[in-house]
């Protein structure tokens, strides 16, 4: 509860308390008035805090401000004439919060104000105005067309997809060594723009391009956010993109004086890969640019001092032990090495860079997604004459499912669909700003533009089915959309195994893509098994496809035996006898039986024939 | 014949797992409630009732005591078609502490007395006079208590030691006045046929089933133990069906009947309620592997060692250690007739 006014109101500078005031709301005011004269400075913010009863004052770092157009007396201190100086250039931003047209509000001070979005807006309570409505979202999402008509958690989804999308990230990516980059091909400046995208001229870096999208199913092939591509689209270069990784290594220096050695590796290297695998190095030990290589291929030559100094010094031989330590290209990988260079790091360890580059053509199980956070994977690229397309040969790039709609009221993506056709038939681009003055209006003009070149005001078209010539009963909604390609593609992702590399400790399967792993046989799998009964499936996935291990048991004394070679004889080291079983357990079984045995239980197995 | 065909067909197949059917049945919808928890709109004593989740793990986990308990209690039929009948019953039930009635207590510690000021306003709301709480208070306390000037209580303690004054002072703010203790706040309620019938947030069986004119053998608590106890097993049994029934109905959640009987049958099947975890069910288990793969594992070891214990394989989790078949499902049968061994290829 709110104390009474009466009460003494203390006022706190930067949290602490530094004295009281009686009247907490003039004495705001007094700061309020001088930091708008100038005398203090521009950057405190001071707030009333009514239900605490005290006055905050903050001038300290780290307060995230936010302009606002003064409003006195129930009109805005900006002006025509102000406005008109600004327009012509004779004042600046400066100037007007140097004379209390604009002040910065932290998020204290905003708690006392009362913000009116547009000039018409303002009351007689008005304290600000917003320099723009569509301040009320941020950067990001002010760079996506028709925010105002999305949903808010669509907005923070096209905020993270634009972060993965494909495009020209710099223009000097040629002589740059980036770990990871991506460069699409035919980056095209969408044909709905924001103002935020032109000020950040956003045009000249992108990172998207405008598809032809006719907002229908097609055949099942994109159900549940997947979509389906044109393959005739793709082979002109839709979405077609540039993936770069660079691969680096250094000649590292040991305490001892040995050091690390770029070079062709000599074939009494220990763990040498094989004369195949080194083929394509030159002779410095590098491989050269414009190499195609693949999985297994040596790109950086290397041998290191052995691990253990003892090894260095035994044997006696003259010539010094080597281990290989070179860079070979992971499995899955393939392309074509880009640039090599080799530099000096600052411990004046030469380091070795080489860039491979490797095309990625869309493909189904690449992901896209529009600026209205509404992702798909590419389920089917189908052949160009099996699309639909309409009576002047329109065909589209991408088939996007309607019922991705109304869940996720996303309508900016319907929108700018319609916009963007309007657009590409009057040969402009168009803007797609929040809260344009015109609002709903929009939508006619775009109707207007369109029925003018001959089509449907709403965006619908009839469409023939490419497969059987007959048009579909309903017209379809199809337009242009701005689509991102974003950079997860499954050829940097997938992975296979039959048989592989198992684990040192528990003979089960590695895990993990770089392991050439398999995918877990989980728990919850395992139970799914049991419930159904399929034991002898269940027995295949736990052993047989796992740790199996065959292992010889006492018939007498239930202990581990071992099968003596020497004399062919199965031998159990704790009765001596000869008898031993041989049986097929898990190997996690038999470690559980040492580690019983460590815990000084001796574990006894009977057996049954 | 017909009939007994029926019978045979929908009954279960051997090997079934139908406790792994019932487990996954009943845990998929778990992994949903976890996210949504919403509270419907209705009585007070429901309202804020455990639910969801939270309730789900109480049973399972037989709980002694639930965290929100809650009481029916049905009324005989000549008290239950009338409003004031049924509320006075309520009345004699209702739980009131003297914590809710009272403004403060004020301690003459020369006297020995404590004065007791009560606030006015509630007492009218809970319908009680001064007269009443003295009277209950003085039997709680074993204390003589009794009305002074403006209604307030006078409480003589016979006692000036100081420590001995105060510990009655808590004891009193800390005392019931009205009703039976544990039974919670009590209201009349009215059934869709018309019939009236009290439904309290508390929980003590015992002494409300004394009370006259309340029906003993129709009274119904969410409390598993107290069923138990005054009603035996199988109304424990029942309990735990409706209770989970009704909390997963609840959050609009279906799961069949057979696999909510069966996990309250595996739980209530020696006679006690057993919770699922490792003092209960899991606990039982005639397997050491299987108890030493759930939990406390090497407790397990070193007991099964200090008593030589054998596994005899018998179950799912031992056998899958090992890599053997599960004796479920198609690994159920065996050969009664084993392959003669001897003449080799």
């Amino acid at each position: 509860m709110a104390r009474k006014i009466t009460e003494k109101c203390y006022v706190h500078l930067n949290g602490r308390a530094i004295g009281y005031v009686a009247d907490p709301i003039a004495y705001v005011g007094e700061v309020r008035n001088a930091r708008r004269k100038g005398i203090f400075s521009g950057e405190i913010n001071v707030a009333y805090m009514e239900k605490l009863n005290e006055v905050h004052i903050n001038t300290d770092r780290g307060r995230v401000r936010k302009p606002y157009i003064i409003v006195e007396g129930g009109k805005s201190k900006l002006t025509k004439e102000i406005a008109e100086k600004m327009e012509k250039k004779e004042v600046d931003f400066g100037y007007l919060i140097r004379n209390g047209i604009v002040e910065f509000l932290d998020a204290e001070e905003e708690e006392n104000a009362l913000v009116a979005m547009t000039e018409a807006d303002i009351t007689d309570r008005s304290t600000h105005l917003e320099v723009d409505p569509v301040s009320i979202f941020g950067i990001t999402v002010n760079t996506a067309p028709f925010p105002e008509m999305n949903s808010a958690p669509r907005h923070l989804m096209f905020a993270s997809y634009i972060k993965q999308a494909q495009g020209l990230y710099a223009t000097n990516f040629n002589l740059r060594f980036e770990s990871r980059a991506f460069i699409l091909f035919y980056p095209q400046v969408p044909m709905v723009t924001t103002t935020a995208y032109e000020t950040l001229k956003l045009g000249k870096h992108a990172a998207g391009q405008n598809f032809v999208v006719a907002t229908s199913t097609y055949y099942g092939y994109n159900m549940q956010d997947a979509v389906v591509l044109n393959k005739a689209a793709v082979d002109r270069g839709l979405a077609r993109s540039m993936f770069y990784k660079t691969y680096a290594d250094e000649e590292r220096r040991y305490p001892g004086g040995q050091k690390d050695m770029v070079k062709v590796p000599p074939a009494t290297t220990e763990g040498y890969l094989g004369e195949h695998a080194y083929s394509k190095l030159s002779d410095d030990g590098v491989i050269e640019p414009e190499m195609g290589v693949i999985e297994g291929d040596v790109l950086i030559g290397k041998v290191a001092p052995p691990r253990f100094l003892e090894e260095s010094i035994g044997a006696g031989g003259l010539e010094e032990k080597t281990r290989d330590d070179s860079v070979v290209l992971k499995p899955g990988e393939n392309g074509v090495v880009d640039d090599v260079i080799f530099t000096e790091s600052p411990g004046a360890t030469r380091t070795v860079k080489v860039r491979v580059r490797s095309l990625r053509v869309p493909e189904a199980g690449d992901k896209f997604g529009s600026r209205h956070g509404q992702k798909g994977v590419v389920a089917l690229v189908v052949p160009h004459e099996d699309m639909p397309f309409t009576e002047q040969g329109v065909v589209p790039d991408l088939m996007f499912n309607p019922h991705s709609i109304p869940a996720r009221m996303t309508f900016g993506h319907l929108l700018e669909t319609l916009g963007a056709k309007a657009s590409a038939m009057k040969g402009t681009r168009s803007d797609g700003t929040a809260f344009s003055e015109k609002g709903t209006e929009r939508i006619d003009d775009y109707s207007k533009i369109l029925e003018a070149h001959g089509f449907n005001g709403y965006g619908d078209e009839v469409l023939y089915d490419g497969i059987t010539g007959k048009p579909f009963k309903s017209k379809i909604f199809q337009g242009i959309v701005y689509y991102n390609r974003l950079h997860h593609m499954v050829s940097n992702k997938m992975q296979v195994r039959s048989r592989g590399t198992v684990q040192i400790l528990t003979h089960q399967p590695t895990e993990g893509k770089a392991r050439l792993g398999g995918l877990r046989f989980g728990e919850m799998e395992r139970d799914v098994l049991v419930a159904y009964g399929a034991s002898l499936l269940l027995k295949e996935r736990m052993l047989d496809q796992s740790d199996k291990a065959t292992v010889l048991i006492c018939k007498e004394c239930g202990s581990i035996g071992y099968r003596d070679y020497a004399k062919r004889v199965e031998v159990c080291p704790l009765c001596n006898s000869n008898k031993l079983a041989e049986v097929e357990i898990s190997y996690a079984f038999k470690l559980l039986l040492d580690e019983i045995k460590s815990l000084h239980i001796r574990p006894q197995v009977g057996m049954e024939e | 014949m017909k009939m007994a065909k029926q019978e045979y067909d929908s009954s279960v197949q051997a090997g079934e797992p139908v406790g792994v059917i019932a487990a996954q049945s009943l845990g998929e919808p778990g992994t949903q409630m976890v996210l949504r928890t919403f509270h419907m709109v209705g009585a007070a004593a429901t309202a804020i009732a455990t639910s969801g989740l939270p309730r789900i793990i109480e049973l399972l986990d037989a709980k002694k005591v639930p965290s929100s308990p809650i009481m029916r209690v049905y009324l005989k039929e000549s008290y239950a078609k009338s409003f004031a009948k049924a509320d006075e019953i309520a009345n004699k039930i209702s739980e009131i502490k003297m914590g809710s009635v009272m403004r403060r207590a004020v301690e003459n510690f020369s006297k020995g007395k404590i004065l007791i000021i009560l606030n006015a306003q509630s007492m009218q709301a809970m319908d009680l006079t001064a007269r009443q709480v003295a009277a209950r208070l003085g039997k709680e306390l074993g204390v003589e208590a009794r009305v002074g000037e403006h209604g307030n209580i006078i409480v003589s303690t016979h006692t000036k030691n100081l420590k001995e004054v105060r510990a009655i002072t808590v004891k009193a703010t800390r005392s019931i006045v009205n009703g039976i203790e544990g039974a919670g706040r009590a209201m009349v309620t009215q059934a869709k046929d018309g019939e009236f019938y009290i439904e309290s947030a508390g929980s003590n069986i015992e002494p409300v089933m004394q009370v006259e004119g309340v029906d003993a053998s129709r009274i119904y608590t969410n409390d598993l133990f107290a069923t138990y106890r005054v009603f035996g097993i199988e109304a424990a049994r029942n309990t735990l069906v409706l209770e989970l029934k009704k909390t997963l109905e609840d959050q609009d959640i279906s799961v069949n009947d057979r696999h909510i009987s069966l996990i309250a049958d595996a739980m209530t099947a020696d006679g006690t309620i057993q919770s699922i975890g490792r003092h209960g069910l899991v606990g039982r288990k005639e397997s050491v592997f299987a108890k030493a793969a759930f939990e406390e594992t090497v407790k397990h070891l070193i007991n099964a060692a200090a008593f030589g214990q054998i596994d005899y394989m018998r179950g799912v989790t031992e056998n899958i250690l090992v890599g053997k078949q599960i004796p479920l499902g198609t690994g159920s049968v065996k050969l009664t007739i084993k392959r003669k061994e001897g003449k080799k290829k």
